[in-house]
């Protein structure tokens, strides 16, 4: 402690500490002396806080709200798979950035390959020293200098290991976010197709359209739209009341020689609303009725439950 | 030496040291909801939960995007640190321990890193430099979509409070803190690139950032 600094410096070493501006010699001094230091360890642990907020004086600038979105998943896609690889594998030593050692000069060696971005380093606040001196800035001496060959060319070795494996890392992201958008795009091809045929059966010149009214008192009701050019049913639900356990609506097509064809079961969300979509020749004189009933999940060949609602088809405007 | 600055340390040498101060006056830690709330995600995260990471991301992702734009002003850079920032928290989260300054703290200090690296690495130190504080439109802009609005209005509390104190402080104090905190230069380099003697810069950084700390527990108090 024979050099110790005058207060006034400690002062200003502590707060340039505080932001990370001190340099390299100072700050061997000053983390000497906070070694020993309670009172100047809390003066700078304040001048820190204080310091750290200097990040909200950042203009604000939040990304683009989609850009942002895109960021978010990516992000979780990665924190997935960083999460299923680290359970498989035991996470690797952090690999020595390039430069760290301006000691060791490797003569003939190639240089070594560049850190890869994903791979996360220790948070150092600045880039002066690292408190952590490695192995490799021990004094050189000749007779030692085959063994750091040695050394030098087996670190080089893990090095463009761990490189490849972290491109071979880097290659599945890509791929796996290509694969995740891949999916998403088809998902999105199939509704959109999904809606144009509900569109399209709904809006077709010939669609017939018959009303169903409640055949009971929880007022629930049911429009059905037919189109016999694609031979389309889509059939609406509202206030439907929920059923019960092993119990699903079934949807009837009633011709007027009174048979009784199945349209699909279903059971309606949670605010009473459904969509069914059958598929069904019929002649285009043929319908007389259409009906929903209660039954046993998975439906039955014929009715057997309570009819919930139905409507009489209204004769064809063409024929 | 350790004697010498115990004895009168507390007292006249650090003018500005306040013992009667809350325990953490300066940071987001005196709002309990958002400092609770990312306690617990930093826990969750720990734990392998996903979601918790899109939580954290939805609410601070605005805060350590304005600091990697601040630092590495290209919006391409930005991004991708953004994104390698949150992920290097998610894969270290089990390593927090409840820093002073609380989890954004720890963001911030991720991303400028992440940040000021990016910008050496390139060699290119153009980036944001002559670009002035924008107050006016920082100050009003509004809270990112994807926060909920009570966060967001702490958030924005906050950095109404900082603008505040960093307008009070004189120009010359402020540039230093600016170079030495968004363009990561030493007190050396800073004298270097402005000119001014050495000396001059060390007393700037430091009355600086004192009258910066009493600004904002001066303003903290009024609040509690």
């Amino acid at each position: 402690m024979t050099n110790e600094p005058m207060h006034e410096e400690l002062r200003d070493a502590l707060a340039a500490e505080a932001v990370d501006a001190l340099d390299v010699e100072e700050r061997e001094q000053l983390l000497a002396h906070l070694a020993g230091c309670a009172a100047c360890s809390a003066e700078l642990e304040t001048l820190r806080a204080s310091a750290a907020l200097l990040a909200f004086s950042a203009p604000h600038r939040p990304m683009d709200p989609a850009r942002s979105a895109g960021v978010r998943s990516r992000l979780l896609a990665r924190a997935a798979q960083d999460r299923e690889s680290t359970t498989q594998i035991a996470p690797a030593p952090p690999l020595p950035a390039p430069g760290d050692d301006p000691d060791v000069t490797l003569i003939g060696a190639p240089p070594p390959p560049p850190t890869p971005a994903v791979v996360a380093p220790i948070v150092v606040p600045a880039r002066r020293e690292p408190d952590v001196i490695p192995i490799t800035s021990a004094r050189r001496r000749p007779s030692i200098l085959p063994w750091l060959a040695a050394a030098a060319s087996l670190v080089l070795l893990v090095g463009v290991g761990m490189y490849a494996a972290s491109l071979r890392g880097r290659l599945a992201t890509v791929e796996d976010r290509y694969q995740t958008a891949e999916r998403e795009r088809f998902a999105l091809e199939r509704r959109v197709r999904e809606r144009e045929a509900t569109l399209a059966a709904i809006s077709a010149p010939a669609t017939r359209v018959i009303e169903m009214a409640a055949a009971r008192p929880a007022a629930p009701s049911g429009r059905m739209f037919w189109d016999p050019s694609t031979n389309r049913w889509t059939f609406f639900a509202h206030n439907l009341p929920a059923v019960r356990e092993g119990r699903e609506y079934q949807l009837w097509l009633i011709t007027a020689d009174q048979q009784k064809i199945p349209a699909g079961t279903f059971r309606p969300d949670a605010g009473g609303s459904a969509i069914v979509q059958a598929t069904y020749a019929l002649a285009a004189d043929a319908l007389a009725a259409v009906a929903v009933t209660e039954e046993p999940a998975g439906g039955l060949p014929q009715p057997s439950g309570e009819v919930v609602v139905a409507g009489a088809a209204a004769a064809t405007e063409e024929e | 030496m350790m004697g010498a600055c115990a004895a009168d340390g507390a007292g006249s040498n650090f003018g500005t040291m306040n013992p009667s101060l809350p325990a953490d006056p300066y940071s987001l830690q005196g709002h309990a909801t958002v400092a609770d709330a990312d306690g617990a995600l930093l826990r969750r995260m720990a734990a392998g939960d996903e979601s918790a990471l899109g939580a954290l991301y939805d609410r601070w992702s605005a805060l350590v995007h304005s600091v990697v734009v601040r630092i590495a002003a290209d919006a391409g850079d930005a991004e991708e640190l953004v994104e390698e920032t949150f992920l290097q928290a998610w894969r270290q989260a089990g390593r927090y321990e409840g820093a002073r300054g609380g989890v954004s703290t720890w963001l911030v200090v991720i991303a400028r890193s992440r940040a000021l690296d990016r910008v050496r690495l390139a060699g290119h130190r153009r980036a944001a430099a002559a670009e002035p504080l924008d107050s006016a439109e920082s100050a009003g802009a509004l809270p990112p979509a994807d926060s909920t609005p009570l966060d967001a209005a702490e958030i924005a509390e906050t950095r109404q409070i900082v603008h505040a104190a960093m307008e009070k402080l004189p120009a010359d104090q402020r540039e230093t803190l600016e170079l030495a905190y968004f363009k990561g230069l030493s007190q050396s380099e800073i004298a270097e690139s402005t000119g001014l003697p050495l000396g001059t810069v060390k007393t700037r950084c430091r009355l600086g950032l004192q009258k910066l700390r009493e600004a904002l527990s001066v303003l903290h108090e009024d609040r509690a």
